[in-house]
């Protein structure tokens, strides 16, 4: 008799937890969706501002940025993502100068790791949330971060102490001329390329 | 501690014992493994997890430390070493007799230093093609890629095993079929659905049931400990979270700790709270993915979803106080990298409040569910001595009925101040490693309750020097990773490089017992096993 | 007549007329000849339409069941995402496997949708709407459908995969055991209906369909027939022969393009027959909802036409079988087969006898209330 009981309990046990189950797809059935329709959403799409997506080198309006070229940030980088090129000049006043030539960076081999910014004595380099940098060919995932013609900004303010900080108050430097890293072109290729998913999980 | 150091003596009267961040004791190669034996049989205080085998190359010698701990009292360590002078063909004993962990562990330091062990069952490399030339952590390894050029020839599988026995006091050299001449072996993996990474399991099948399991790992090995012998810990850093990538934030915690604790380095009040938060926000999100998965790999798709709607939000938490999601590179040496946002507290609050009701949603839908018991409960047993012996940790070996989380037996950060249960289940089935993460969830958010309006104001970081310099010696650090327990070990020569750095990884132990609890259980039974007991392969492949 | 209404929207008059202008042009060979062609290629176009609106259908509701949107990409929300995968499975090379058996490993995929392609043929999709009315009907339905599973142990075997030949055996289980308690369902209505033939059996259901004709029994019978009918269709829970999570994709790992095709093709089929003939069998096939006695409202409901009733009705399991199909975990082999024979088949051998009592003892509600 029990095994008869026992039987029919764990039949309809089975068919309860069974029917609660579907309970719960049922409900979802008719919950909004969380899912983002990205890229119909661009628009209204908020990345958070500390998502490190693209190292940038803000400029202001004269077209002057605050890299010494002293190469801290490509010593610290730990798999040589960042190259600093400088050359020596002459002032007028006859010393000698180290400028940057170019400040190379490689978004294809950068793993984000933010040492660079961080590390940087002059905070001349930061990353911003622009998440849309797939191109075609990987020659142009490296960009030279610093704007053609530019020069070093003159130390009128002091150099803010070193710190790690995440968002530095270089919001004024959005409504600077647009960084030569991404011309207009580059930016309608990543509009066709969507990532997408953009992280790598577990298969 | 002073009976042990006597009953050292007295096994091993020519023992060394040194004090240490750890008790250290140096023993001849011959007397490595009795004394092991009589540790680990020692019945007033057993140390009977071998919590880390590392090779090392000391210059000179090649050798070998083992840290045994007990299993009663995972506070209690104790360091072994030993060590050959022999670099043409060094031989050490094997422990694997006793402790079952040792046997994997064994394999790769035969791979990566070249040191075999006598009488270890089957002495093939870990991680590395039997060709391979050179062992890639001694000192004087040759990396020139024309040695072990990139084959893009198809090599079949070898399933022979080299190894040396000790027979009658002499050393033979032998090989062994790992299986019999007409077993029906069929490869999960490395490309499957359910092996959750490139693992490759080859099994052998008797119609469903499977026979044996030989484990093949190594697809993607790194050689991370490697790498970071040349860099500086900042650096290094950046590599702990790309080991078991959905714990990164605790593994960077652990080795920030072993640093931060090596060059005595205090962190400060806030940072130990966030680094808290984030940690139990990561093990949340680490047991998501995970039951996710499980579920997934018993086949209910739709759960599998569920979990990572969940994940979701906590990634969009670590996304706006990092920047990152998956690698979220928040703890540095001193401190945190980033100090939460404004809306930190309102978003976790909120966080706890929603996932308390979608466990309870969880429970209606899978936990109790008739096939999903039946596809869990009893499957995979692992009793509570072969959880010891393969020192399987996290939720697994608590499933068990091993207390073993870190976060109470040696506590870091804030969990001395903080209550919390240790969540233990002494089934040692599928089903109680399930219910093990989930309720480990509620515990996670229970202790993020008790800190979260807490959180003093101050620095986020310690001043640092630029150069981290550790002094000489060795350290190690564990630390309750969302799958067990994780450590860093650093040895250090007073460079800002390390000399040796080695991180334990929870996983392989969970890997190493696959074939025992699979055995006799059938190959649906097999993947959901896999499931519930949650690996990640790059942990194991650092 | 089943249906003495007006039915303005029904397409009997339709293929009436066409049949009557072909008998007065041509003589009786040429006729038939033109009416067999005109239903086989009516036939094969339903299949393929009724397969790819599956196949949209299942994708957009499991999205919704897992918090997502599901396809919505290709045409107005994702309508025509069907259409393309199509088109995409058309143009994929189809792989040739070495060391496989070339024969049979073409071969399989026909078995597969032959069968069901034969089943098919037998369903009343409405009034007028039916190719064949075998006066044995449900036995010929299950006898066919059953040629599926060869195709599914051929592929097993012939793709020399082991994965394959291990999905393939368990389907080759799950097969024979479900077929039975299907079978025994299905034999349970036919004790209560008296007959085989799926015409007759669709109009003794007029006033009170099966299900609630032989009540508890009836019941039984329905559910026990849509259980194990999933079953036969290989979807999960009991996808057992594919279980995507352990043997990649089972049975069917090795094939691609239009090979492919034809399994995918015929595992969403299967699930409409299985669906139509539950709806034939207890639920009044393509009759509306009737009741003895209420005129107008009778009159209302069968202006409707039978073929929506039918495809409706049908479309309601569909849903209850996608419903199912995304809330559980899949079942493990011996699971499987402890549910069959442990509890569907005892159940089914007592419900059968129950079903003779009740129909012996007058005890069917048409007997109770005297309903034609
Ligand atoms: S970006 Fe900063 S660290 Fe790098 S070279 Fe310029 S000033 Fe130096
Ligand atoms: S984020 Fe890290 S990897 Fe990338 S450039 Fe900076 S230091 Fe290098």
């Amino acid at each position: 008799m029990d095994s008869v009981s026992k039987y029919f309990s764990g039949l309809f046990t089975g068919i309860f937890s069974l029917l609660k189950g579907m309970s719960v797809t049922w409900k979802e059935l008719w919950t909004p969706k969380v899912t983002q329709q990205y890229p119909e959403n661009r628009d209204t799409l908020v990345i958070s501002d500390r998502f490190r997506a693209e190292l940038t080198m803000p400029h202001d309006e004269n077209n002057e940025h605050a890299c010494t070229a002293c190469g801290i940030c490509q010593m610290n980088c730990p798999n040589g993502t960042i190259v600093v090129t400088s050359q020596i000049i002459e002032t007028e006043d006859g010393k000698k100068k180290k400028i940057l030539d170019t400040h190379q960076w490689d978004l294809g081999m950068c793993t984000f790791c933010n040492l660079c910014v961080i590390t940087c004595p002059s905070d001349a380099i930061k990353f911003e949330n622009t998440f849309e940098n797939a191109v075609f060919t990987r020659s142009k995932l490296v960009q030279k971060l610093n704007n053609e013609g530019s020069s070093l900004r003159e130390k009128k303010k002091e150099v803010k102490p070193v710190e790690p900080k995440p968002v530095v108050e270089a919001k004024p430097v959005v409504e600077a001329p647009v960084t030569e890293a991404k011309p207009v072109v580059e930016k309608k290729v990543t509009e066709e390329v969507k990532p997408e998913e953009p992280k790598a999980e577990k298969e | 501690m002073e009976n042990i150091k006597k009953l050292i003596l007295n096994t091993v009267a020519s023992a060394v014992i040194e004090e240490k961040q750890k008790l250290t004791v140096t023993v001849a190669w011959d007397k490595l493994h009795l004394l092991a034996k009589t540790l680990r049989d020692n019945a007033a205080l057993p140390f009977d997890v071998l919590v880390y085998l590392i090779g090392m190359d000391r210059g000179e010698e090649l050798g070998v430390n083992y840290l045994l701990s007990s299993s009663t009292d995972l506070s209690k360590e104790l360091v072994l070493k030993t060590g050959t002078t022999d670099r043409e063909n060094p031989l050490l004993y094997s422990v694997t007799d006793l402790f079952e962990t040792a046997h994997f562990n064994e394999r790769e330091v035969y791979a990566l230093l070249g040191i075999r062990f006598i009488n270890n069952p089957d002495m093939r490399k870990f991680f590395l093609n039997a060709d391979w030339n050179g062992f890639p952590l001694r000192k004087d390894y040759d990396a020139n890629p024309e040695l072990n050029p990139l084959s893009l020839e198809s090599v079949d599988m070898i399933d022979i095993a080299p190894r040396v026995m000790e027979v009658d006091g002499k050393l033979v050299e032998e090989t062994v079929n790992i299986f019999g001449d007409d077993d029906y072996i069929i490869n999960i993996g490395p490309q499957h659905p359910s092996t959750h990474g490139v693992m490759h399991f080859r099994t052998a099948l008797d119609g469903e049931i499977v026979k044996k399991i030989d484990v093949h790992s190594g697809y993607i090995h790194r050689g991370i400990e490697k790498l970071s012998e040349a860099l500086t810990y900042p650096q290094i850093l950046h590599f702990t979270d790309r080991l078991d990538y959905l714990s990164a934030n605790i593994n960077r915690h652990g080795l920030c700790l072993c640093v931060e604790k090596a060059s005595e380095i205090e962190v400060p009040e806030r940072a130990q709270y966030i680094r808290t938060i984030m940690d139990e926000l990561n093990r949340m999100d680490s047991h998501l993915l995970a039951w996710a998965c499980q579920t997934n790999d018993l086949g209910a798709t739709t759960a599998f979803i569920y979990g990572m709607r969940e994940r979701e939000i906590i990634l969009d938490i670590f996304d706006k106080t990092c920047g990152g999601r998956l690698i979220i590179n928040q703890n540095v040496i001193g401190g945190v990298m980033f100090d939460i946002y404004p809306d930190f507290q309102k978003d976790v609050k909120s966080f706890i409040i929603y996932m308390r009701e979608k466990l309870k949603e969880y429970d209606r839908f899978f936990s109790h569910n008739v096939i999903a018991l039946g596809r869990m409960i009893g499957i995979g047993n692992l009793s509570k001595e072969d959880a010891i012996s393969y020192a399987v940790t996290g939720p697994a070996g608590r499933a068990s009925g091993w207390s073993n989380d870190l976060r109470k037996h040696t506590p870091y950060a804030l969990y001395d101040k903080v209550d919390f249960k240790e969540v233990i289940r002494t089934e040692g089935d599928s089903y109680a490693r399930y219910m093990n993460r989930l309720d480990e969830i509620e515990e996670s958010l229970h202790i993020i309750e008790q800190l979260i309006d807490n959180i003093p104001e101050g620095d986020i970081c310690a001043k640092v020097k630029p150069i981290i310099r550790i002094p000489e010696g060795e350290y190690y650090q564990g630390i309750e990773a969302a799958k067990g327990i994780f450590g860093v070990f650093i040895e250090s020569r007073g460079d800002k490089f390390p000399y040796r750095l080695k991180f334990r990884s929870p996983s392989m132990a969970l890997v190493s017992v696959m074939p025992l609890i699979c055995k006799n259980e059938k190959v649906s039974d097999f993947i959901g096993i896999g499931g519930s007991m949650d690996y990640v392969i790059p942990d194991i492949d650092r | 007549m089943i249906l003495n209404y007006s039915q303005p929207l029904e397409i009997t008059n339709l293929t009436g007329w066409l049949d009557s202008a072909l008998r007065s042009s041509m003589s009786e060979f040429w006729v038939l000849l033109i009416e067999f062609v005109l239903v086989g290629a009516l036939l094969l176009t339903a299949y393929a339409v009724i397969a790819l609106i599956l196949i949209y259908a299942e994708r957009k509701i499991t999205a919704f069941f897992q918090a997502r949107y599901g396809p919505n990409r290709v045409g107005k929300w994702g309508l025509l995402q069907s259409v393309a995968d199509m088109i995409k499975i058309l143009l994929k090379e189809i792989v040739k496997i070495n060391r496989s058996d070339r024969f049979l490993f073409f071969a399989a995929p026909f078995f597969m949708i032959a069968a069901s392609m034969m089943t098919f043929g037998a369903i009343p999709f409405g009034k007028g709407l039916h190719a064949v009315d075998f006066n044995i009907g449900v036995l010929y339905v299950t006898a066919v459908s059953s040629l599926g599973i060869i195709g599914v142990l051929l592929a097993g075997w012939s793709s020399n995969n082991k994965y394959s030949m291990i999905g393939a055996m368990r389907s080759g289980a799950q097969f024979v055991s479900y077929e039975l308690s299907a079978g025994f369902a299905l034999m349970t209505i036919v004790v209560l209906a008296g007959t085989m033939q799926f015409s007759t059996m669709i109009e003794g259901q007029r006033f009170c369909w099966n299900i609630f004709n032989g009540h508890i029994s009836s019941v039984i019978a329905f559910v026990i027939y849509l259980i194990s009918g999933h079953a036969e269709t290989n979807r999960g829970p009991f996808d057992l022969p594919e279980a995507e999570s352990e043997l990649t994709a089972g049975y069917h790992t090795e094939y691609s393009g239009l090979q492919f095709g034809f399994y995918y093709l015929a595992e969403y089929l299967n699930m409409f027959i299985i669906a139509s003939i539950a709806t034939t069998v207890f639920l009044g096939g393509f009759l509306p909802i009737q009741v003895q006695g209420w005129d107008a409202f009778n009159g209302i409901m069968s202006f409707i036409p039978t073929y929506v009733w039918f495809f409706g009705k049908t479309a309601v399991l569909i849903f209850l079988s996608l419903w199912v199909r995304w809330s559980f975990p899949r079942l493990r082999i011996d699971q499987l087969l402890n549910l069959e024979w442990k509890y569907l088949l005892p159940i089914n051998l007592i419900n059968i006898v129950l079903m003779v009592i009740l129909v012996l003892t007058g005890l069917t509600l048409k007997d109770i209330f005297g309903i034609m």
